[in-house]
């Protein structure tokens, strides 16, 4: 069980004509891996991802979360979403815009044996315990991003989705980032799907990456990252490590000529 | 070497703080209201600016005296007579917040409806427009003819005069919501009315306050228009105005202006005053020079 995408295709009419965004995709997460989309502009990527949490349609094929189709897995609260900006709201603290999961679709907070954190625990676990009633205007993008993801987290949904998270931030920022979500993530194990731009993103977050190729977006390769977990910051120096990402480049390569030729 | 620099910057960086602390300090000052406006650069430029004025306008009409009146007269007229300027003040004053508060209230709602249903706002859009587009000043007497010659057409003529610029800004508010946010919003499965509330309708305020600066001071010209068409009692400023003009008592015309002038500002000071109590969040909330 996990989230399975099984033929999924989708075209946009544009002013350009018909987009092929999306042909035959495939792919698997197993419950509790955390798998990356990695590829070109336009390979359709984030469409794949806002497919799955339910936000776009598919012309064609399924995808199954834990079983359920997303419209299902959004009404029971089993989707965190993380945009690719924070979206936070701004009128609100840190703490109020973590609580913003428990305020709507109330319904689905009824279901027998539904697991939920405290939002403060939360936020403290993420290195947020000084800021619970500050505003988002007031933070660095980087903890506003954090605070993005807390509340994606607040409501313990089955599987995150996230959108180039960290696509805003500079370059340091961004390493910092990346291993605090892979500390957050060892801690939880949750099921992640995960959209991002960068390489060494892809292989130090994943157990594997997902490499596409665009117009039409489809599956180009799927790359297994057997590093060991707990990944801390040294395992970007090893040998291993720069292999992957040299499978990755490569792939990445032959997807853009794919494109371009 | 390196250690040497790093003390350096360090004490760069403790200076900085310093000053953006010091910087802050003087904010909070003033912010604290009346302290403020002790301070000289604060309201010697405005009252230059108004001194100016007024020294011209009394060169001017000392030469032409049949026609303008004097500051000192204006000012005389004023102080001879405050019970009847106060008086006819607070019935404009009426027509102009309630006319207001009905027509911004409708238009909101309005405005509500057609976010939430497009049918609404293809329906009644351009029925919005053509109110707006239809001047005002004539459908007035007609308003007078239907409603008499009380209160009720003064709040029609000033709720219509404010409703369409309220509606536009309130309808661009309510759809200029974070896209991303509404995203997230819908993955939790929020119902329309929940997004509405907490979505939609916080990242609106910024934009009814922008209204509102506009549609407040409109709605003092609207209350006037009514009362120039619809004298009735005879009462507000606007009408006070007419009945000088038809007796050529220009000092109690130009001080009723003033007046009405004075009760601008006081009515825009009250929405700056609730914009920056209310919207301290939003970077549109007016600051201090």
């Amino acid at each position: 069980m996990g989230l399975d995408v099984l033929g999924v295709s989708k075209t946009f009419d544009t002013r350009k004509g018909r987009v092929a965004a999306l042909r035959d995709v495939s792919l698997r997460v197993g419950r509790g891996r955390f798998v990356s989309l990695i590829g070109p502009t336009g390979c359709g990527k984030s469409t794949l991802l806002r497919i799955v949490a339910g936000l776009v349609e598919a012309d064609g094929g399924t995808v199954s979360i834990f079983g359920e189709p997303p419209e299902r897995a959004t009404a029971a609260k089993h989707v965190g979403f993380v945009p690719q900006s924070p979206a936070l709201l701004p009128w609100r603290t840190v703490l109020d815009n973590v609580r913003v999961p428990f305020q709507v679709n109330r319904k689905a907070d009824s279901v027998l044996g539904r697991r939920f954190r405290d939002p403060v625990e939360v936020l403290e676990s993420f290195g947020l315990g000084d800021v619970l009633h500050s505003r988002p205007d007031q933070l660095s993008g980087g903890m506003q991003q954090k605070v993005a993801i807390a509340r994606a987290f607040v409501f313990d949904p089955s599987i995150l989705l996230m959108d180039e998270p960290f696509s805003a931030l500079d370059e340091l920022t961004r390493e910092r980032q990346r291993h605090e979500l892979l500390d957050i993530w060892q801690s939880d194990q949750k099921t992640v799907l995960f959209v991002t731009h960068s390489v060494p993103e892809a292989v130090a977050l994943s157990d594997a990456v997902v490499v596409m190729s665009a117009q039409p977006g489809r599956v180009r390769a799927v790359i297994p990252v057997n590093l060991p977990r707990p990944r801390g910051e040294l395992v970007e120096a090893t040998d291993v490590f720069h292999d992957l990402e040299r499978r990755v480049r490569s792939e990445l390569r032959v997807a853009w000529n794919d494109n371009h030729a | 070497m390196h250690e040497e620099t790093a003390t350096e910057t360090s004490a760069l960086v403790d200076a900085t703080d310093q000053s953006s602390e010091e910087h802050r300090l003087v904010e909070e000052d003033v912010s604290r209201g009346l302290h403020y406006w002790i301070h000289p650069r604060v309201w010697l430029p405005p009252l230059v600016a108004f001194g100016l004025l007024a020294l011209g306008w009394q060169l001017y009409a000392v030469h032409n005296r049949f026609i303008i009146p004097t500051v000192p007269q204006i000012l005389t007229q004023l102080v001879d007579h405050p019970g009847l300027f106060w008086r006819n003040l607070l019935v404009t004053l009426q027509e102009a917040v309630v006319g207001a508060s009905i027509g911004m209230l409708a238009a909101f709602v309005l405005a509500m409806g057609m976010c939430q249903v497009r049918l609404v706002e293809r329906a009644l859009m351009p029925l919005a427009v053509m109110i707006n587009v239809t001047p005002i000043i004539a459908i007035a007497p007609v308003l007078v003819l239907a409603f008499g010659f009380g209160m009720t057409p003064k709040y029609i003529v000033t709720a219509v005069i404010v409703f369409f610029p309220f509606l536009i800004n309130s309808l661009t508010g309510l759809r200029s919501s974070d896209p991303q946010a509404h995203d997230v919003f819908t993955t939790l499965h929020a119902s329309k009315w929940e997004i509405l509330l907490r979505l939609r309708l916080p990242s609106s305020l910024p934009f009814l306050f922008a209204a509102a600066r506009i549609c407040v001071p409109l709605s003092v010209v609207g209350a006037v228009v009514a009362e120039y068409v619809a004298p009735g009692k005879a009462s507000g400023l606007g009408s006070l105005i007419e009945t000088a003009m038809s007796l050529s008592d220009l000092k109690t015309v130009y001080a009723s202006v003033l007046v009405l002038a004075l009760l601008g500002i006081g009515l825009s000071a009250v929405v700056v005053v609730l914009q920056r109590r209310l919207l301290g969040w939003h970077q549109t909330a007016p600051r201090r020079p």
